[in-house]
């Protein structure tokens, strides 16, 4: 083997990383662009007829319990509830009072009249009572503690975020779905809602 | 450069041409630059693939916000601002104050166009699922509009099931 002179240096290639380098730098704004900012979620919704088709086995179950057919009709003054095809706070004799919401409307608190203001795109004279809803929701689980299914249905008029806002009072706000383990926690109300057009 | 510095530096080069040497050049490390980049780089993309639909706000659209934190499954995206209804980053049917164009519905609830897209896409997603031997999950995700009212959301999903559309989902912004 021959041997280097003592003036000669083994010359060390260096991989020129730069065409790489521009690549990733181009990747960066590439993938921050199609990144989403906010965190977004899912509410799965149920249309009238698929979502009441539980198992045959389910169905059996359910036979011996007694059906809540727990109802949200939400309109414009308020929400107007019902379980087993009774209208809460109707008139004597009557299964529905379409004049009264169950749940009026409340005062200004945090500025949300200010907010449905926005959302109606017209002057409001309250706002829609979330926490007394989310209560009504808490007192029916309690008697109907294998019920999770609500039927929601309201006016043509009412805003997408209203009746979001609706499904989370009837889940529970403080209902975290996404946990480990099979048992639901008990501050999930009604999180299977179906959405009916009409109903009421 | 003056002459006098001009003429150290030629003086240096004969030197080093002489003892056989190049003159030393400074290069820039990019080892650590290379390091940090591949990290983000990583890490965007592992954020980017966890996402099973890339969902992207259209102009006018204002997400509504809720306390869900169900995450978004796999599904056809329908986006529906305030101005107008779009599939497949197409615009389908005009919107005026949340309502929909009413050329465009037919029979009080189906909006035609989106009908007619809906079953096109829904034929290629079972096509889909047929080659890779899964069963086709015939979701609709329903990106909506804060404002948009709920006699267009009921069209909406009128249309969809009767697309062969069974299970639907609202996109919504975490709250807290």
């Amino acid at each position: 083997m021959a041997r280097l002179r003592k003036n000669e240096e083994i010359a060390v290639e260096e991989a020129n990383v730069l065409p790489v380098m521009n690549i990733m730098f181009l990747l960066i704004p590439a993938l921050l662009l199609a990144m989403e900012v906010a965190s977004m979620a899912a509410i799965s919704v149920s249309p009238p007829k698929f979502s009441a088709a539980p198992s045959e086995k389910k169905e059996e179950d359910k036979e011996d319990k007694k059906q809540l057919k727990l109802k949200v009709f939400v309109m414009e003054d308020g929400f107007r509830v019902s379980a087993a095809d009774q209208q809460e706070g109707a008139e004597a004799g009557k299964a529905a009072d379409s004049n009264a919401p169950t749940i009026p409307l409340t005062r200004d608190k945090d500025g949300c009249q200010q907010r449905e203001t926005d959302l109606f795109g017209g002057p409001r004279s309250g706002c829609y009572d979330f926490t007394a809803l989310e209560a009504k929701a808490k007192e029916y689980k309690a008697g109907y503690p294998h019920e999770s299914i609500v039927t929601l249905s309201a006016e043509n008029t009412i805003p997408m975020q209203v009746l979001i806002n609706t499904m989370d009072a009837m889940r529970g706000t403080d209902c975290k779905l996404m946990v480990e383990g099979d048992e639901l926690p008990p501050e999930c109300y009604f999180f299977q809602p179906i959405v009916e057009a009409g109903a009421g | 450069m003056n002459a006098e510095e001009l003429f150290k530096q030629k003086k240096k080069l004969k030197k080093l041409a002489r003892r056989g040497k190049k003159e030393e050049e400074a290069s820039l490390g990019m080892t650590s630059l290379m390091d940090i980049v591949s990290i983000i780089v990583v890490y965007l993309l592992k954020s980017y693939a966890s996402d099973p639909v890339l969902i992207q706000p259209i102009s006018e659209q204002k997400i509504p916000m809720s306390k869900a934190d169900s995450p978004i499954q796999n599904g056809d995206a329908v986006y529906v601002s305030s101005k107008e209804l779009m599939f497949n980053e197409k615009k389908l049917v005009a919107l005026k104050d949340g309502e929909l164009d009413e050329n465009a519905i037919k029979n009080k609830h189906l909006i035609q166009p989106l009908y007619d897209a809906l079953v096109e896409e829904a034929e290629k997603s079972k096509q889909m699922a047929e080659q890779l031997q899964q069963d086709w999950e015939a979701r609709l995700i329903i990106i909506g509009d804060q404002k948009l009212k709920f006699k267009t959301l009921v069209d909406i999903m009128y249309t969809a099931g009767r697309a062969e559309y069974v299970e639907y989902a609202f996109c919504v912004i975490k709250k807290g």
